[in-house]
C-alpha cells in the first residue's frame, strides 16, 4: 500500500514536470534561435522595449547566437556538427546550401508571404539560388530599393583644408600636396607627431583600407576583389589591372617622402582607431563605418576640426568616382530558415511580419509617442530625442530603435509607406542634421550642401547589371577555395611589401606579385567566378 | 594453469580494477573512439554526406600537403620558433631556479618568485597588444634606443621579417620563466642538505655546489620535463604567432596551426586539416621516442616510458 503510495506521488511528480511544458501556454513565447553572420554590439538579449513589441505582435522572442572570432570559422564548425539554430542569417550562402541547411521558402511565400512579396517586389527573383536551383533560401538582407546619399570617399580632416584655403581636391596629387603643406606648417598636433595618411591591414580590414581603395581611386565600383568590365562582363582579379599599380606606386611614394604612417601595416584595429580618435591622423582611405567609431570620440571631445570630410579622390583626372552607382539589388547575404527549425511556419510567419509596413516602422523609427510623434500624418522625431539618438551611444541598446533592421529583410532609404512617410529615418535633412559647423562651412567652400554632391551624380553613372560582385555565393570546390585563399595570402603578403619597399624595387616586387597569383591558380579561379558570374546574369534576365 | 592464475590474480585486485574502470572507460571514450575521425583524412569528407557516403581518395590528401611549398615554409617557422623556444624555455628557467635557490632571505625570494609568475596569468592578447605598444614607433624601447644615441631613427620591430622569431621567443621568455621554474624549485627542496654540508667540507664553493650537488640532484625532473616538451615541440599553438604577426611579417610568422586554420577548418576542407594532424600526432610520437631513447642512453633513470 505505502509502496503503491509512492509510485502514485512519483508519478505525479513526473508528469507535474511534463504536462506544462506539452501543453503549452498560450502566453510563452515561442523562443526561436538564431545565428547572425555579424556581430551586434547593441544586443540586449531581445530585452528592449522594440522587442518587447515584436514579441507582442508575433508570438516570437529571438535568441540571437554571434561569431566569435571568425565568421567562417563558425559556419565551418557548425556545418560540421549539422545541428542548426532555427534561423540562420549568412555572409555566404554556399556552404549551406551545399550542406542541405536551408529548406526552401518559395511555398511559405506563396502561402504566407504577403509582405514579404511587396517588400521585394521585382526582386523577389533575385532571391532564386541560382539557374539550375530556383529554389528561395533566404531573404536578402541590406535595404531594397536604397538610394545613396551618403558616401565615404577619400578621408581628409576639416582642419587641413581649412588651413590650406580650401584648394582643389581631386586626384591624389591633390591629396598628397595638401597633405604635405599641412605637416611642414604643423609637424606636431597636441605635442605629438602629424601622420599624414594612415592605413589599416589587420586581417581583413585589409581589403577595405587598402586594395578596395585601388579600385575606388580608378573609376571601379564596389565589386569585392573582383573587377567587371562593364562592356563584356568579364571579370578579372582587380589588383591585376595595370591603374591599380600605379595608384600602389602613389603609396610607395606616399612612404618615400615620409607622408605614410609607418605602422600602417602592422598595426591593430584598436590602435588605429585610438591614433584616429588623438585627432593626429590627416587622411584616410577608409570606408565611414570603420572609423566612425573614432570620429564619434573625436566629436565628444570637441575637436570637430579633426574630423573627416570625404573627397572623391581619384589617381589622375581619366578616372571618375563611382560611389554614388546604383548597384541594383544583389540579394548576396541573408536570412533563413534552416532544416532543423521547430516550427518553420511559425519562424516565416516570424519573417514575414518583420517586412511588415508595421515592422519596418517600428524597428526604423521606434514607438510612437516615445521615439516619434506624428503631426499632420507626417514621422517626426523631436529635437530631444533626435539629439540623443545621433549622439548617444547607448541610444540603440536602451531603447531599441534600429536594433533589429539589419539583418532581416528591409525597406531601403527614401521610399515611401502609403502614408507618404519614408521607412527609414535616413534622408538627405537627416544626414545634413548630422553635420557640424566646420563641416557645414567647409562644404559651403567647396559650393556644395552634401558630401555626395562632390561626386559624380548617380544619373551619370551608368547602371551596374550584376550588382555586387561580392555577393555573390563562393563554390564549395576545394580547388577554387583552396586557390583562393593562396592568392589571397599572397596578396596580403605582397602588396604592403612593395609599398614600403624603397621605389626602384617596387616594379621587381608587383611583378612578383603577379607571377606568384599566377601560379596559384588565377586562371582556374577567374574562369570559375566568370562562369558563376555569366550565370548570374542570365538568372537575372541581363544576358541571353 | 596460468589462466588459473591469472583470474586469481584479477580477482585478488578486482576493487582496484573496479576503481580504475571509469577511468579506462574514459580514455577509451574520449581519446580512442575520435580517432575513428582520422578516416576523414583519407576522403573527400562534406558534412551532409553520411560516412558511406563519402569518396575515398586514399593519400591524396597527404601527397597535396607534402606537395605545397608553403607547407614547408610553415614547417621552418613552426621548428625554428619552437626550437628557440626550448632552448630558451627551458634553460633560462633552470638557470633562474638555481640561482633562486641560492637565496638566503626568505622574503626576497618569495617575492621575486611570486613576481616572476604574474606575467603567466597574463593573456597572449594583452601580452601581445602590451609589447607593440612598447615596440612600435613611439614606444618605450625605441625611446630609450634614442636616448641612449643607439640608433638615430626608431625601428619598427615588428614589421622586419628577421625580427620575429627573436622577439617572439624572448616575449614568451618574459611571460614563462618564473612559471617553468616552479617545478625545478620544487625538485631543489627536495634534494638532501647533508650533501651541500659534505660538499662544503670537502672544499666546494657556491658554483662547484650547483654543479656537483644541485643539478645531478634534479637531473631526473629534467630529463622527464626535457621528453615532454620535446614531444610537443610541433604543437606551438598560433596565438603568440597570429598576434604579434602582421602582414609584413607573415614569411615568419605563419605556423602550422594557422595553416590548418586557412587552408583546412576555415575553407571547410576539413579532410585536409584531419591530414594535417595526423601528420603531426606521428611527428609527436617520434619525437617523443627519439627524446626518451636518448635520455635512455645517457641516464637509464631518466626515461619515462
Amino acid at each position: 500500500m505505502k509502496r503503491l503510495f509512492v509510485l502514485g506521488m512519483a508519478l505525479m511528480v513526473v508528469l507535474g514536470l511534463i504536462l506544462p511544458a506539452g501543453a503549452a501556454d498560450k502566453n510563452e513565447p515561442l523562443i526561436l534561435t538564431m545565428f547572425s553572420g555579424d556581430i551586434n554590439p547593441d544586443d540586449t538579449g531581445f530585452e528592449d522595449p522594440i522587442a518587447k513589441k515584436i514579441t507582442e505582435a508575433t508570438g516570437v522572442k529571438l535568441k540571437i547566437e554571434y561569431p566569435v572570432g571568425e565568421y567562417e570559422q563558425k559556419v565551418t564548425l557548425m556545418i560540421a556538427s549539422g545541428e542548426y539554430p532555427d534561423l540562420i542569417f549568412h555572409k555566404n550562402a554556399g556552404p549551406f546550401v551545399e550542406a542541405g541547411a536551408f529548406i526552401d521558402l518559395t511555398p511559405y511565400i506563396e502561402e504566407y508571404g504577403e509582405n514579404i512579396k511587396k517588400l521585394y517586389g521585382p526582386y523577389l527573383n533575385r532571391l532564386r539560388y541560382s539557374i539550375d536551383d530556383p529554389s528561395i533560401y533566404y531573404l536578402g538582407c541590406f535595404g531594397v530599393g536604397s538610394k545613396v546619399w551618403d558616401v565615404s570617399g577619400v578621408q581628409l580632416q576639416h582642419a587641413v583644408v581649412k588651413e590650406l584655403g580650401y584648394p582643389k581636391m581631386e586626384t591624389v596629387q591633390d591629396l598628397e600636396n595638401a597633405i604635405k603643406a599641412y605637416i611642414e606648417k604643423y609637424p606636431t598636433i597636441n605635442g605629438q607627431p602629424t601622420i599624414g595618411l594612415s592605413l589599416l591591414a589587420d586581417d581583413w580590414r585589409f581589403l577595405i583600407t587598402v586594395t578596395n581603395q585601388a579600385a575606388f581611386a580608378t573609376g571601379a565600383p564596389d565589386d569585392g576583389e573582383w573587377y567587371v568590365d562593364p562592356e563584356t562582363y568579364e571579370a578579372v582579379l582587380h589588383h591585376t589591372r595595370p591603374e591599380e599599380r600605379e595608384y600602389f606606386r602613389w603609396l610607395n611614394h606616399m612612404n618615400d617622402i615620409g607622408l605614410l604612417d609607418p605602422e600602417s601595416f602592422v598595426q591593430k584595429y584598436d590602435q588605429y582607431l585610438a591614433k584616429i580618435a588623438s585627432g593626429r591622423v590627416l587622411a584616410l582611405t577608409d570606408a565611414r563605418w570603420q572609423y566612425e567609431q573614432a570620429e564619434q570620440a573625436l566629436r565628444q571631445q570637441g575637436m570637430f576640426e579633426r574630423t573627416y570630410g570625404s573627397y572623391p579622390i581619384v589617381l589622375d583626372e581619366r578616372f571618375r568616382r563611382m560611389d554614388l552607382q546604383d548597384p541594383g539589388y544583389s540579394a548576396g547575404w541573408g536570412i533563413g530558415i534552416t532544416v532543423d527549425c521547430k516550427d518553420p511556419v511559425a519562424a516565416f510567419k516570424f519573417l514575414d511580419w518583420m517586412a511588415s509596413d508595421e515592422a519596418q516602422i517600428l524597428n526604423n523609427w521606434g514607438i510612437e509617442g516615445v521615439n516619434y510623434v506624428v503631426i499632420d500624418g507626417k514621422r517626426v522625431i523631436p529635437p530631444e530625442e533626435m539629439n540623443r539618438r545621433l549622439n548617444d551611444p547607448n541610444y540603440r541598446r536602451e531603447t531599441g530603435v534600429g536594433l533589429y533592421v539589419y539583418p532581416f529583410p528591409q525597406r531601403g532609404d527614401g521610399i515611401l509607406d502609403p502614408t507618404g512617410n519614408t521607412y527609414t529615418v535616413t534622408t538627405p535633412d537627416y544626414i545634413k542634421e548630422r553635420y557640424s559647423d566646420i563641416e557645414k562651412e567647409v562644404l559651403a567652400a567647396y559650393g556644395a550642401e552634401m558630401w555626395m554632391d562632390l561626386f559624380p551624380q548617380q544619373d551619370e553613372l551608368p547602371i551596374k547589371p550584376w550588382g555586387a560582385a561580392w555577393q555573390i555565393p563562393t563554390p564549395e570546390d576545394p580547388k577554387y577555395q583552396m586557390a583562393w585563399q593562396r592568392i589571397q595570402d599572397i596578396i596580403r603578403r605582397r602588396i604592403p611589401e612593395a609599398i614600403l619597399a624603397s621605389p626602384d624595387q617596387f616594379d621587381a616586387i608587383y611583378d612578383k606579385m603577379l607571377q606568384e597569383i599566377e601560379d596559384a591558380g588565377l586562371e582556374y579561379v577567374t574562369t570559375e567566378f566568370n562562369k558563376l558570374l555569366q550565370n548570374r546574369l542570365k538568372h537575372w534576365g541581363i544576358i541571353e | 594453469m596460468n589462466l588459473k592464475r591469472a583470474m586469481g590474480k584479477i580477482y585478488h585486485q578486482r576493487y582496484l580494477l573496479l576503481m580504475s574502470l571509469p577511468f579506462v572507460i574514459w580514455v577509451v571514450i574520449f581519446k580512442y573512439v575520435p580517432i575513428w575521425g582520422w578516416t576523414m583524412a583519407f576522403q573527400e569528407y562534406k558534412p551532409h554526406r553520411t560516412f558511406w557516403q563519402q569518396p575515398w581518395v586514399g593519400l591524396a590528401h597527404f601527397r597535396e600537403l607534402f606537395r605545397d611549398p608553403m607547407f614547408y615554409e610553415v614547417m621552418r617557422n613552426t621548428l625554428v620558433m619552437s626550437v628557440l623556444s626550448l632552448i630558451c624555455g627551458y634553460t633560462l628557467p633552470i638557470i633562474f631556479a638555481l640561482l633562486l635557490n641560492e637565496l638566503r632571505n626568505g622574503f626576497f625570494k618569495r617575492f621575486v618568485q611570486t613576481v616572476s609568475y604574474l606575467p603567466h596569468f597574463v593573456s597572449w592578447v594583452i601580452v601581445a597588444s602590451m609589447f607593440s605598444k612598447l615596440l612600435g614607433i613611439d614606444g618605450g624601447v625605441n625611446q630609450a634606443l634614442m636616448a641612449l644615441g643607439i640608433i638615430d631613427k626608431p625601428i619598427l620591430f615588428l614589421a622586419q621579417g628577421r625580427y620575429f622569431w627573436g622577439l617572439v621567443t624572448s616575449i614568451e621568455v618574459w611571460k614563462e620563466i618564473g612559471w617553468n621554474s616552479i617545478i625545478f624549485l620544487a625538485a631543489m627542496m627536495a634534494v638532501d642538505p647533508d650533501l651541500y654540508d659534505a660538499a662544503a667540507v670537502d672544499g666546494a664553493g657556491r658554483f662547484r655546489r650547483m654543479w656537483h650537488v644541485t643539478l645531478p640532484g634534479i637531473s631526473t625532473v629534467i630529463a622527464i620535463m626535457l621528453i615532454m616538451s620535446i614531444g610537443n615541440l610541433i604543437n606551438i599553438g598560433f596565438e603568440k604567432q597570429f598576434l604579434l604577426g602582421n602582414n609584413l611579417v607573415k614569411d615568419y610568422s605563419e605556423v602550422l596551426d594557422l595553416y590548418v586554420l586557412n587552408y583546412g577548418i576555415r575553407i571547410g576542407r576539413y579532410s585536409y586539416g584531419t591530414a594535417i594532424g595526423i601528420f603531426k600526432s606521428v611527428v609527436s610520437v617520434t619525437l617523443l621516442l627519439l627524446a626518451n631513447g636518448i635520455i635512455r642512453r645517457i641516464n637509464p633513470e631518466g626515461r619515462i616510458i
